[in-house]
């Protein structure tokens, strides 16, 4: 249990302040003075620029997390229709929301990405770019989490989206048809979530010309004959039965599609993490078998030139020697 | 206390306490909890070596990150300003400490301090603090100054130790030497007791204390029990009120604190062992859960260059997450080697799983038409990516253990260690030896001297009376052929004068009568706590005195008041402990429902240092 002594502290320092001044010492910052010496001493201080940076893109990411968390229940809830006027959020609000916030989020790491460049470049001690960067991987690593509510957000309502569709193939046909464009719209302008859309809408236009024709030709059959027979009502009981086992059994169908598909979604993003994080070793190795390759490259070189040296060291002391004996033979006929 | 966990009986888990504190005051002194989307704050952590020792066996460098500390430095090493930044000290309350806190300050290194002192600061050194701070004009920066009385270190969950910097201040060497006066005496009890006050103010409980006459162990209980009592005294500053005892859980039950001196016990420091964490102890560098191997780089031979075989030194953290360590810690050593290679199996089957399934999907994607395959492979593909890093931590761990056992049976198959084990249990136990000392003695190669020097020991220590002039002279002649050093043996001799003199020398052994019912024998330092923790009456403990710093009048009365058994107990060994000690006693503990031990000791030696000890205690 530890004990605050905080209170301690300052009661000691005015004890030493009254002492230093009933015995006249003078201090470095007594009394008023002390105050405004304060003052003084720290506004000359390199105020840090990198800090105050750093700090500058924690409040701007802390402002992105509140605007998330304030429009999350409005974001995730506004599906049902019956709720009231204030809580609902149009789909062109929900985009307006997802696009601002993915820029948001790409200034953000550009800052983040600046700022660590910068780091690197400045001059300073080993201690403080130990730090610099520390402090930058709590900046990202907060950026993550922030970005993980965002993309949570965002699944859970392309899950809606995609239900809504599927609901909406459970009615009949006219309203089926504009529900099924509309929905396929503001599905298809959700770019990231490309993936889950194609096998589902793959699979939407083939059922849909598969149920229409039995719809068309109950709904030709009932529009021809004013009065319906018992064997025809019971002929269309038996083919109502039969279509609601489809449905259900197609409904069923997508939904497990639906969860595989969101798995699949899930692993991607695991492997394209570490696809990345692979990335930026691949990148350094490849530097270093570069610098590798150069290395040997020149070795060679100078290898080439040595043994060339060599030669051509050889063959001058062999021309000295020749031309002395010549000379020595030469003097010697002279002589004589 | 706010925010601790209140799940088990606190005396069982003194390193979560421990951690909580810590963690708490790495948040700038406000209860830590946790929150997924919090702002990053950055601090800087400065600690001294007592503070390093205290932190490394209980948080890992990525728990400090999680924590949001960027740097951790020592305080004596060379710093540069970092501005903006606040700054955690966490150090001992030392002059060349506070003069270097004082240099801090005045060179304005940081942006604010927070001063957490490991024991209590004295009154004028925080004068002088406040006369540096004053200086430089930093009155306001020092925001926060605290007394964290974590002046221990926690190795296990139930085990702690004093100290590791200045052991030599406190070893069994400096208690027990002749040459000792009374200040140096007073300064090393002053230690031992300002850590276990410590240790107390952390476990929030008041203990009953209960120690051995005419020890050392007595002069330190005197001494706790004195300090203890004036903290309670003091009802406005006392550190033991009401909300540190933690909603009522010690208020019925206190613990028990069993004071025993080294000297009661010094054959099993010398024994030679067979559990998994005390061999590691025993025979490699093993320290503050850190074990440092040196292995040889293959067992090729050396290329005509003759470049000397290169060894790696590794080492390795046994922390309380390594689930195997936890298991098998305190198993023999067969049953661990046994258990690696089990968990080696199991492994590699987890790994063929994954394989597995790695061909399943490549054979998916040429195959349109299964879909329904599909799904199952996505869920397991699924799991088996999540179980990824566990299976890779698994391995590690499982290469960790295959590197230490395989160290440790190499020093066993070199010295014969189990030879060894086998004799000095069968002298502890007085049944009958079947091959003689001598032998054992002369062979030249089971073991090192060292070793020998051991057995013998135990050999003499444990001996009803002492063997004859002829025979130890015999032995004596044997001990210097195979190159040992007599010193620790004349020690043991004053010692056995001396203990005899006092008449406790046949408290070391380990009797067999008494324990017929549990299978295992217990060494007596368990006996010890047995008796007082049951309350049951025996010679050898009845005359222990007894303190209760929270009864009104001071003095002991050798009457206990407390009748009923203790269900925690704390044993603190002054002068040294070891993992035998401390295993035998968790064996113990694990017969009996619903009680806690906790095992303490001022330093940890295992026996080559223990005999350094005796040795340099021979000399004189």
């Amino acid at each position: 249990m530890a004990v605050d002594i905080t209170l301690l502290f300052r009661a000691s320092v005015k004890t030493v302040k009254t002492r230093n001044k009933a015995l006249g010492v003078a201090v470095g910052g007594g009394g008023v003075d002390g105050s405004r010496d304060e003052l003084f001493r720290r506004s000359p201080r390199p105020k840090g620029d990198f800090s105050s940076r750093a700090r500058e893109v924690i409040s701007h990411i802390g402002k992105l997390r509140d605007f998330l968390l304030e429009h999350r229940k409005d974001y995730i809830n506004a599906y049902s229709h019956i709720m009231s006027e204030y809580g609902r959020m149009t789909d062109t609000e929900r985009d307006q929301i997802d696009q601002d916030a993915q820029t948001f989020m790409r200034t953000c790491s550009e800052a983040i990405q600046q700022l660590r460049t910068q780091a690197h470049k400045e001059i300073h001690s080993q201690q403080v770019k130990e730090h610099r960067s520390a402090v930058l991987d709590f900046i990202e690593d907060y950026l993550k989490r922030v970005c993980k509510l965002y993309s949570e957000q965002r699944a859970i309502r392309v899950k809606r989206v995609v239900d809504k569709k599927r609901l909406s193939k459970l009615e009949p046909e006219p309203h089926t048809k504009t529900r099924e464009s509309t929905s396929s719209e503001k599905v298809s302008q959700n770019p990231s979530q490309e993936s889950e859309e194609k096998p589902v809408t793959e699979e939407c236009p083939e059922n849909i010309p598969a149920e229409s024709q039995p719809e068309l030709g109950t709904w030709g059959d009932g529009k021809g004959d004013d009065e319906l027979s018992p064997e025809e009502i019971q002929m269309f009981e038996q083919e109502n039965q039969r279509l609601i086992g489809e449905m259900n059994s197609l409904f069923d169908e997508v939904r497990q599609i639906e969860g595989r598909v969101v798995e699949i979604s899930r692993l991607q993003e695991i492997f394209t993490e570490k696809v990345l994080q692979q990335e930026a070793e691949i990148d350094s190795i490849h530097q270093l078998v570069v610098g590798a390759t150069e290395n040997i490259k020149e070795g060679n070189e100078d290898i080439r030139e040595a043994i060339k040296n060599n030669a051509g060291f050889r063959v001058w002391v062999l021309f000295f020697l020749v031309m002395c004996s010549f000379s020595l033979l030469f003097l010697d006929w002279y002589d004589s | 206390m706010v925010g601790v966990k209140m799940a088990a009986p606190a005396a069982a888990s003194i390193r979560d306490r421990q951690t909580v504190a810590l963690k708490r005051m790495l948040n700038f002194n406000v209860p830590h909890v946790k929150n997924s989307t919090g702002e990053p704050v950055w601090k800087v952590l400065i600690y001294d070596r007592f503070g390093q020792d205290i932190i490394s066996p209980l948080l890992s460098v990525k728990e400090l990150r999680d924590m949001g500390i960027t740097l951790h430095l020592l305080l004596h090493s060379d710093r540069d300003p970092i501005p903006d930044v606040p700054a955690v000290y966490f150090v001992m309350p030392t002059e060349e400490n506070i003069d270097r806190m004082c240099q801090d300050l005045r060179n304005q290194l940081y942006e604010s301090y927070y001063l957490n002192f490991i024991s209590a600061i004295s009154r004028s050194k925080l004068e002088d603090i406040a006369n540096a701070a004053l200086a430089a004009s930093a009155v306001t920066q020092v925001a926060k100054v605290f007394d964290q009385y974590l002046n221990f270190i926690t190795l296990e969950d139930d085990m702690f130790v004093l100290c590791n910097q200045n052991k030599e201040l406190v070893s069994y060497r400096a208690i027990n030497r002749p040459d000792i006066t009374d200040t140096e005496m007073e300064t090393v009890m002053d230690t031992i007791v300002d850590s276990l006050f410590c240790f107390f103010v952390t476990l929030g409980a008041v203990p009953i204390i209960r120690c051995s006459r005419g020890t050392a162990a007595e002069m330190v209980a005197v001494k706790l029990d004195k300090k203890l009592r004036e903290n309670l005294r003091d009802a406005r500053n006392s550190l033991f009120t009401g909300d540190t005892l933690g909603a009522g859980q010690f208020s019925f039950q206190r613990p028990l604190l069993v004071l025993v001196d080294r000297n009661i016990d010094l054959a099993t420091p010398l024994h030679h062992t067979w559990t998994y964490q005390a061999l590691v102890h025993d025979v490699l560098d093993f320290h503050l859960n850190r074990v440092n191997l040196e292995e040889s780089s293959g067992v090729e031979n050396s290329p005509a260059g003759a470049r000397p075989k290169r060894k790696n030194k590794k080492s390795y953290d046994l922390t309380p997450v390594d689930k195997f360590w936890q298991k098998h810690k305190g198993s023999p050593f067969p049953e661990v080697a046994e258990s690696v290679q089990q968990e080696l199996e199991s492994y590699r089957a987890q790994e063929d799983e994954v394989k597995r399934l790695k061909s399943i999907m490549g054979l998916e994607g040429e195959d349109e038409g299964a879909i329904s395959m599909l799904s199952d492979n996505t869920a397991k593909l699924t799991s088996a990516v999540s179980s990824l890093p566990e299976l890779l931590e698994k391995k590690r761990l499982i290469d960790l253990h295959t590197n230490v056992a395989t160290a440790v049976l190499e020093h066993i198959k070199a010295r014969k260690l189990d030879v060894y084990f086998e004799y000095e249990e069968k002298i502890m136990s007085k049944t009958t030896l079947d091959k003689s000392l001598l032998d054992i003695i002369s062979d030249p190669d089971a073991g090192t001297p060292e070793d020998k020097m051991r057995l013998f020991l135990i050999y003499y220590i444990s001996a009803q009376q002492a063997p004859s002039e002829a025979d130890l002279e015999q032995y004596k002649k044997a001990l210097t052929d195979a190159g040992c050093n007599l010193n620790p043996l004349q020690y043991i001799k004053q010692w056995n004068l001396l203990s005899r003199v006092m008449n406790t020398g046949s408290q070391f052994v380990m009797e067999g009568v008494k324990n017929l019912v549990l299978k295992q024998q217990n060494l007596p330092v368990t006996r010890i706590l047995d008796n007082l923790m049951e309350m049951k009456s025996n010679p050898e403990t009845d005359d222990y005195r007894y303190f209760d710093p929270k009864m009104l009048r001071g003095n002991d009365s050798s009457v206990p008041r407390n009748k009923n058994p203790f269900q925690e107990a704390i044993v603190f060994v002054v002068g040294g402990g070891n993992y035998i000690e401390y295993q035998n006693l968790v064996d113990y503990i694990k017969g009996k429902q619903g009680k806690h031990i906790l095992y303490g000791c001022s330093e940890l030696f295992n026996a080559t240092q223990f005999i350094k000890q005796l040795s340099q205690l021979g000399q004189k």
